[in-house]
C-alpha cells in the first residue's frame, strides 16, 4: 500500500536527481542562449537595413560625391544581394570580422577591444557595490519591519528608495562632479586615470539599482519570512539570527534572482550614460559618437557586445539559481 | 471610488499632489513663459544665477529657469506618447497567445528573448533605426519599453486564465474574443494602469538620457536631458544649468513613480486597513472562568495545563479575539482532539500553546504551564530550550514546512546541534536514525535529498521524525493528514499513535475532520468562535451534548448515513470573530435558541460525567432537525447568511470587504 | 437526458521525454439520468478526465461520446457543464452574479426573458433572487458554489460534471451542498458525473461508483457493490483507510 501511494510521486521525480538536474539546465538553457544569439546577430544585422533612405549617404553628408558614397557601398558590400551579406556578416562574426568603421576606418574588433576593458572594469565595480548594499540593507529593513512593526521606517526606507532610483544616475554624476570635482575639487572630473577617478562613475551607476534591489530583497525577505519553513524553524526554537540568515535568506536572493539579473543588465546599459558624464574611454562613449557620427559598422559592433555582455549576465544568474535552489531546473518563464 | 481610496493615505496626497503641479506646469508654461524663454540677451551669455536670471542663462543669454518651466511640457508629452505605445505594443504582444493557442507561442518566445535585453539598449537600438529627434526618441523608447510590458500582460493573462470562471465561460459557449475583453482585460486593468504610471516615470528617465547624450530632441527644440547636456558643458561656469534641468527630471519622474506607488499600495493596502467599517462592538471580555482547576487537583504527570488562554489581534476596528478563554489539561500519553470550522481558532489555540503567534497577535493566559513550568514568565532561554526539546510540532502542509534549500537530514539535525552537544557529525547520524524511525527506507540516502525529492506523506512523517530528534513529551499536530491522501493519512495517523503508546508520549491533534478526531484521540474538545464549546470522550460522540457537536456530526456523512434522507444542515455561516454577537455565540445557528441565549454567553459546565458543554439546552431533543432540513432546508440557512453580509458591508466597498474577511480568517487558521 | 461516455480516452502532458499520461485508455460512460461517483487520490487524473469531457484538456487519443454520438460543444449547444472545485475562483470577481449566470444563457433570448430566467436559476439553487445583482464578494463559499451550480445549468446541460464542489467548504455546508445536488439530480433528471475524494460523499450521492488509480479507472459498478465487495485491491486499499470504520455517529434525526 505504502509502495502505490507514493510511488507515482517517486517516478516524476527521479528525473530530477542532481546531474540531469544539470544537463537539463545545459541543454534548455544553452538553447535559448543560442536563440538569443540568433535574435541579436541577426537584429544588429537587419539595423542598417532598417535605417530609412541611404544609410552611406547618411553617413558622408550631402557634400560628399556620388560616387565616393557607391564606392563606401561597395566597399561594405551593401550592394550585394541581403542573404548574402547576411551570410558573410555571420562569416565575419567566426572569424572575429566585425567590419571597418566608417569613420576612423580601422576595424571594429580593434576598437572593441580597446574599449572594452575600460566599461568591463565599471559594470563590475557597480555591479558589487549594488549587491554589498542592497542585499544587507534589504535583509536588515525586512527584519525591522517586518508584521507591521516599524511603519515610519518602513515608509522612509520606501520613499528614499522610490527617489534614489527616480534620480537617473546620469544625474548623480553630474551633481557628484559638481560636488566632488569642481567644488571640492577631491575627485578627478573626468577620464580614467587611477583608482580614485573610478569612485564617482560607479557610485554613479550603482546607488539607483542598489536603492531598487533593496526593495526587492526586502519584499523577497518579508515573503519568506512569513512561509511555513520559517514557522518550522521557529518551533525547532533556533535563534533569530539563524532563523534569519541560514533558513529564510537563501530562500529570499534566489526568490528575487531572476530580477536581479535584469537590473543588473540594465546597470551595464548604463554605462553608455555615466561614460558620456565622466569622458570615460569605454565602449559607451564610443557608441554615441559613433551613432552620432552615423558610423554604423561600428554601432552595429558594440550593440553586439553589449548584448552579449547582456546575455552572458543572465546566463550565470540562471546557473546560480540551480546552484542554490535544487527545485529549479532552469528559469523558465 | 479607487482614486478617492489613493487620496487618503499620505503617501497618496503627496503624490498627487506632485503629479498636479508637474502636469499644471506642462500645460501652463508654456502658454506663459513660452515666448519670454526664447528671448536672447547677447549682453548676458552663460551668466551664473543673478536676480534678473535666478539659474542664469544659456549660451544665447536666455533665461534657464524658463527653459526648464517650458520644457516641461515637451519632457512629460514625450514620456506619455512613448508609455502609451510601449502599453499598446506590449498589450498586443501580451495577448496573442490567448487569442491564436499555439500559433501565439512565437510572441511568447521573442518577448522571452527581448526582455532580458535593458531598455537603455533597445533604445539605442532603435534610436539608429529612426534616426535622431524626439519622433525618431518617441518610438525608440516605446518600442523599448514594449518587451517588459509585453511579458508583464502575458503573465497577468495567463494568471488570469487559469482561473475557473474563464474555464467555466469556454465550456459554457463564450468565444475567445469575449473571454478577453469581459473576463480578462477587466480584471488586468488595474495593475496594467499602476505599472504604465510607474513606466511613464521610467520612460522620462530614458528620455532624458537619449537626449542628454544628444540623440533624443535637436534645436531648437529642447527638453530637460537636452538642457542638461548643454549645461554640463558650462558646469565650472554655472552648475546650475546642468542641475535644474536635472531636478525637474527627478521631480517629474518621482510624481509619476509615487502615484504609481501610492495606487499600487491602495489596491494592495485594502486587505487590512482598508475601508471597511465594521460595526464592531468591543468584544465581551472574557470572564476569567476557574472552569476545570478549583474542582480538579493538578495531577502530578499532567504535561500542559492552560487556563484562559486568549489570543487577540488588532483590527481595523478594535481588537479581534480569535480565542476566548480556552482551558485545556493534558496528562502523560493521552491524546486530546481539537474540532472546530475553519475560523474558529483551533489552529491558533495550538500555535499559541507551542509560543508561535507573532507580533502583532497578543497571547494572555491565566495559566500556561508546560511540564510545570510556566510559559509566561520566567526565562526565556531556558523556555527555548524546553520547548525545543520536549514540544515536537507537526504543521498541515508537509509541501510547505521544509525549507526547499536544504537537504533533509541537516533539516532534522539542527535541532541536536542546537539543543544538545552534539557535534554535527552526531546530529546527522541521529537524524538518519530518527527517519528510520518513522519508517522511511534507505534514511541514509533520503537525509542527503532535499524536501522536494519526498512525496507528501514521507515529508510528514520526517516532520514527526524531526519533533523526535529529541524526546518530546508532547506532540502537537494541527491538522496533520488534512493535505495528505486518505490512505497515507492512515499511515501518518499510526505512526502518531505508535510513538504515543511507545513512549507514553501526549498528543494534541487538531482536525476539522471529526472521524480522524475520533479515531485517534482519548478526548475531544469541540471549538467555536474561540470557545471549547464542548468536551467529550471521543468513543461516546453520539451522547453530544451540544447542538452545534450534534448539527456538526449530521452533517457530514460517513460511510453508514441513511441514504435515504436528506443530510441535517447547520444554518448560516461559521462566526467571523470580529463580530462576536453578546450571549451564545452559536445562538444564530442554533435551533434551540432562545432569547436567554442570545444575551447570556453559557460556560463550560459538567453535563454529565466526562462530559461538559457550554450551552444552556445541553442535551435537549433537537426539533426534528432532518425533517426540518427536507422540508426547507436552505431558505432559512441562505437567509440568515444573506441578512449577515449585508449589516456588515452597508456601505463598505465590495472588494475591500471581501478581502479583509479573507485575511480575519487567514489570521486565525 | 443522454448518456455520455467515455471511449478510450487518454491524455498527456508535455511532450518528448517530460511527457506525463494522465489518463491511460479511460472507458467510462455516465447513464442516462444516473449519479456517477468517481473517487481517487489526488493526481490520480479524477480532475483532468472532468476536464477532458469538458474540452479543456486536449486528448491524445479516444472518443467522448454523447449517446453514442461524437460529442459536440460550440455556442448553440453546450450539453456538457462543470463546477469546479474552488468558490474562490469559479466566479469572475468583476461580473455580478446575474450577469456570470446570463452569459452562458443560450443566445437570441431578450433583456426581460434572460433578467426572469437567472431569477428561475438562482432560485432553483435556493439563492435569494435578489442576489443576482451582487458582486461575488459579496456571497460566501457555499453561496459561490450554487451560483456555479445555476451558471452551469443555464447553459441547459444534459450532462453535469462536478468536480470536487465540496471539498473547499466548510464541513457544516457541505450537507446542505450535497442535499442540494440530489435535489438536482431528482428535480431534472440531470446524468451526472460526481468528482470526489471522500467516498463517504460518493456513496450518499452516486447510484454507481468509479475508482480511479493512476490515470486508469481499476473498477466501476453499482455503489452498493463496490463498497460492499470491492473487487480491486486498490479499492480495498481505499476502503480500509477511511477513518472511524467503526461506527463513529448515530444521526441525530434517528435520535430525536
Amino acid at each position: 500500500m505504502t509502495a502505490a501511494a507514493t510511488a507515482p510521486a517517486e517516478s516524476v521525480r527521479s528525473a530530477n536527481r542532481p546531474q540531469s538536474r544539470w544537463l537539463g539546465f545545459t541543454l534548455r538553457r544553452g538553447g535559448r542562449l543560442l536563440a538569443s544569439l540568433w535574435v541579436l546577430i541577426t537584429a544588429s544585422f537587419l539595423m542598417i537595413h532598417l535605417i530609412p533612405g541611404d544609410p552611406i549617404r547618411a553617413a558622408m553628408g550631402p557634400t560628399a560625391s556620388a560616387e565616393i558614397v557607391e564606392s563606401r557601398r561597395e566597399a561594405l558590400g551593401l550592394n550585394d544581394p541581403l542573404l548574402l551579406q547576411y551570410w558573410n556578416y555571420l562569416q565575419g562574426l567566426f572569424t572575429g570580422d566585425l567590419g571597418t568603421s566608417i569613420g576612423s576606418q580601422l576595424p571594429v574588433i580593434d576598437t572593441i577591444a580597446q574599449r572594452l576593458p575600460a566599461t568591463a572594469s565599471l559594470a563590475v565595480l557597480a555591479f558589487l557595490v549594488a549587491i554589498l548594499i542592497a542585499i544587507p540593507l534589504g535583509v536588515a529593513v525586512a527584519v525591522a519591519t517586518r508584521r507591521d512593526r516599524g511603519r515610519n521606517l518602513e515608509l522612509g526606507f520606501t520613499g528614499s528608495s522610490v527617489l534614489m532610483s527616480s534620480i537617473p544616475d546620469f544625474l548623480l554624476g553630474v551633481a557628484g562632479v559638481w560636488i566632488f570635482g569642481v567644488t571640492l575639487g577631491w575627485l578627478p572630473v573626468a577620464g580614467r586615470s587611477g583608482p580614485e577617478s573610478y569612485i564617482m562613475p560607479v557610485l554613479a551607476l550603482s546607488i539607483g539599482p542598489a536603492a531598487v534591489l533593496a526593495r526587492i530583497v526586502r519584499v523577497e525577505m518579508l515573503g519568506v519570512l512569513e512561509s511555513d519553513f520559517v514557522r518550522t524553524a521557529r518551533a525547532k526554537r533556533l535563534p533569530a539570527w539563524r532563523i534569519y540568515l541560514n533558513h529564510a535568506l537563501p530562500n529570499a536572493v534566489t526568490a528575487s534572482l531572476t530580477l536581479r539579473g535584469l537590473l543588473l543588465s540594465a546597470l551595464v546599459a548604463g554605462t553608455v550614460l555615466v561614460e558620456n558624464v565622466f569622458a570615460w574611454p569605454g565602449l559607451g562613449s564610443t557608441i554615441v559618437q559613433a551613432i552620432q557620427t552615423k558610423d554604423y559598422p561600428l554601432v552595429q559592433g558594440i550593440v553586439l557586445v553589449y548584448g552579449l555582455g547582456v546575455l552572458i549576465i543572465n546566463t550565470v544568474v540562471d546557473a546560480i539559481l540551480v546552484t542554490l535552489d535544487p527545485r529549479t531546473t532552469v528559469a523558465e518563464d | 471610488m479607487k482614486t478617492r481610496r489613493i487620496l487618503r493615505t499620505p503617501l497618496g496626497i503627496a503624490a498627487t499632489t506632485l503629479m498636479a503641479l508637474v502636469l499644471l506646469t506642462a500645460i501652463f508654461a508654456p502658454i506663459l513663459w513660452g515666448d519670454a524663454a526664447e528671448v536672447v540677451d547677447t549682453d548676458d551669455l552663460l551668466a551664473g544665477p543673478s536676480p534678473e536670471h535666478p539659474i542664469g542663462t544659456d549660451n544665447l543669454g536666455r533665461d534657464l529657469l524658463l527653459r526648464v518651466l517650458v520644457a516641461t511640457r515637451l519632457s512629460v508629452f514625450l514620456a506619455i506618447a512613448a508609455t502609451v505605445i510601449a502599453v499598446v505594443a506590449g498589450l498586443i504582444l501580451g495577448v496573442l497567445p490567448l487569442l491564436l493557442g499555439r500559433a501565439g507561442k512565437p510572441a511568447t518566445w521573442l518577448v522571452g528573448i527581448a526582455v532580458a535585453f535593458p531598455g537603455l539598449l533597445l533604445a539605442l537600438f532603435f534610436a539608429v533605426i529612426f534616426g535622431s529627434g524626439w519622433q525618431g526618441a518617441v518610438l525608440a523608447v516605446g518600442f523599448a519599453g514594449a518587451p517588459s510590458f509585453a511579458r508583464l500582460c502575458q503573465t497577468l493573462v495567463s494568471a488570469v486564465a487559469a482561473r475557473d470562471f474563464v474555464a467555466a465561460a469556454r465550456v459554457g459557449g463564450v468565444g475567445r474574443l469575449r473571454v478577453l475583453t469581459r473576463h480578462i482585460l477587466p480584471n488586468i486593468g488595474e495593475p496594467l494602469i499602476v505599472n504604465a504610471t510607474i513606466g511613464a516615470g521610467g520612460a522620462l528617465l530614458a528620455f532624458a538620457g537619449l537626449s542628454f547624450l544628444g540623440l533624443g530632441v535637436q534645436p531648437p527644440e529642447y527638453d530637460w536631458g537636452r538642457l542638461m547636456m548643454d549645461g554640463l558643458a558650462g558646469i565650472y561656469i554655472n552648475p546650475l544649468a546642468a542641475l535644474a534641468p536635472g531636478i525637474a527630471v527627478v521631480i517629474a519622474g518621482l510624481a509619476f513613480n509615487l502615484v504609481g506607488e501610492a495606487a499600487a499600495r491602495s489596491l494592495g493596502i485594502e486587505v487590512g486597513a482598508g475601508p471597511v467599517r465594521r460595526l464592531v462592538r468591543r468584544m465581551p471580555q472574557p470572564s476569567a472562568s476557574p472552569a476545570i482547576d478549583a474542582s480538579e487537583p493538578e495531577h502530578a504527570d499532567t504535561v500542559l495545563d492552560v487556563q484562559n488562554l486568549r489570543v487577540s489581534f488588532p483590527g481595523p476596528d478594535g481588537e479581534i479575539t480569535p480565542v476566548r478563554g480556552v482551558n485545556l489539561r493534558i496528562r502523560r500519553g493521552e491524546a486530546v482532539g481539537i474540532v472546530g470550522e475553519s475560523g474558529s481558532g483551533k489552529s491558533l489555540t495550538a500555535l499559541s500553546i507551542a509560543q508561535l503567534v507573532e507580533h502583532p497577535g497578543e497571547v494572555e493566559a491565566d495559566g500556561l504551564r508546560f511540564l510545570g513550568e510556566d510559559l509566561l514568565h520566567g526565562d526565556e532561554a531556558s523556555h527555548r530550550k524546553l520547548l525545543g526539546t520536549s514540544l515536537a510540532m507537526v504543521f498541515q502542509d508537509p509541501m510547505t514546512s521544509f525549507n526547499p534549500t536544504k537537504r533533509m537530514g541537516s533539516q532534522l539535525a539542527e535541532v541536536a546541534s542546537q539543543h544538545g552537544d552534539s557535534s554535527k557529525r552526531d546530529a546527522l547520524a541521529r537524524a538518519v536514525e530518527r527517519l528510520g524511525a518513522v519508517r522511511i527506507t534507505d534514511p541514509e540516502r533520503r537525509a542527503r535529498q532535499y524536501p522536494h525529492e519526498f512525496s507528501g506523506g514521507m515529508r510528514q512523517r520526517a516532520m514527526i521524525g524531526m519533533g523526535l530528534m529529541a524526546a518530546p513529551q508532547l506532540i502537537i499536530a494541527d491538522e496533520p493528514t488534512t493535505a495528505l491522501d486518505v490512505t497515507v493519512q492512515q499511515q501518518v495517523l499510526n505512526l502518531l499513535e505508535s510513538i504515543r503508546r511507545r513512549d507514553d508520549v501526549a498528543l494534541l491533534l487538531i482536525s476539522h475532520d471529526v472521524s480522524v478526531v475520533a479515531e485517534v484521540c482519548d478526548r475531544v474538545l469541540v471549538m467555536y468562535a474561540g470557545r471549547i464549546v464542548e468536551e467529550l470522550p471521543a468513543d461516546r460522540l453520539q451522547e453530544a451534548a451540544h447542538p452545534y457537536t450534534r448539527a456538526l456530526l449530521a452533517a457530514v456523512p460517513d460511510m453508514q448515513t441513511d441514504l435515504n434522507r436528506p443530510l441535517a444542515t447547520v444554518p448560516g455561516r461559521p462566526i467571523d470573530p470580529a463580530q462576536l454577537p453578546h450571549g451564545c455565540a452559536y445562538a444564530a445557528r442554533c435551533p434551540l435558541a432562545d432569547a436567554h441565549c442570545r444575551t447570556a454567553d453559557p460556560e463550560l459546565t459538567p453535563v454529565r460525567d466526562d462530559f461538559r458543554a457550554a450551552c444552556w439546552h445541553a442535551g435537549e431533543p433537537l426539533p426534528n432537525l432532518a425533517a426540518d432540513a427536507a422540508a426547507d432546508p436552505f431558505e432559512t440557512a441562505e437567509q440568515v447568511e444573506a441578512d449577515q453580509v449585508g449589516a456588515e458591508q452597508a456601505g463598505a466597498e465590495q472588494f475591500g470587504a471581501a478581502e479583509s474577511i479573507d485575511v480575519v480568517v487567514e489570521v486565525q487558521s | 437526458m443522454s448518456e455520455l461516455s467515455f471511449d478510450a480516452v487518454t491524455v498527456r502532458f508535455g511532450g518528448g521525454r517530460n511527457a506525463v499520461t494522465a489518463l491511460e485508455d479511460v472507458n467510462l460512460t455516465v447513464p442516462s439520468g444516473r449519479i456517477v461517483g468517481l473517487v481517487g487520490e489526488s493526481g490520480s487524473g479524477k480532475s483532468t478526465l472532468a476536464r477532458a469531457a469538458v474540452g479543456l484538456a486536449p486528448l491524445a487519443s479516444g472518443r467522448i461520446l454523447l449517446d453514442g454520438r461524437p460529442l459536440v460543444q460550440n455556442r448553440a449547444r453546450r450539453p456538457l457543464q462543470i463546477v469546479f472545485q474552488d468558490p474562490y475562483s469559479s466566479l469572475d470577481p468583476r461580473m455580478t452574479i446575474g450577469a456570470s449566470i446570463a452569459e452562458i444563457l443560450p443566445r437570441g433570448l431578450g433583456r426581460v426573458e434572460r433578467a426572469a430566467e437567472v431569477e428561475r436559476l438562482l432560485d432553483q439553487v435556493h439563492l435569494d433572487p435578489r442576489h443576482a445583482a451582487s458582486s461575488p464578494a459579496r456571497l460566501s463559499g457555499g453561496q459561490r458554489q450554487r451560483v456555479a451550480i445555476a451558471r452551469a445549468l443555464a447553459g441547459r446541460p444534459e450532462v453535469l460534471i462536478a468536480d470536487e464542489i465540496t471539498s473547499a467548504l466548510d464541513v457544516s455546508i457541505q450537507g446542505s451542498m450535497l442535499n442540494l445536488v440530489r435535489e438536482l439530480q431528482a428535480e431534472l433528471g440531470l446524468s451526472m458525473l460526481f468528482i470526489s475524494h471522500n467516498l463517504a460523499v460518493v456513496r450518499y450521492v452516486a447510484t454507481e461508483i468509479a475508482v480511479m488509480y493512476r490515470g486508469r479507472i481499476v473498477e466501476h459498478g453499482p455503489a452498493q457493490r463496490v463498497l460492499t465487495r470491492p473487487q480491486h485491491e486498490y479499492t480495498r486499499t481505499l476502503l480500509a483507510a477511511i477513518p472511524g470504520r467503526q461506527p463513529l455517529t448515530k444521526h441525530e434525526g434517528a435520535r430525536t
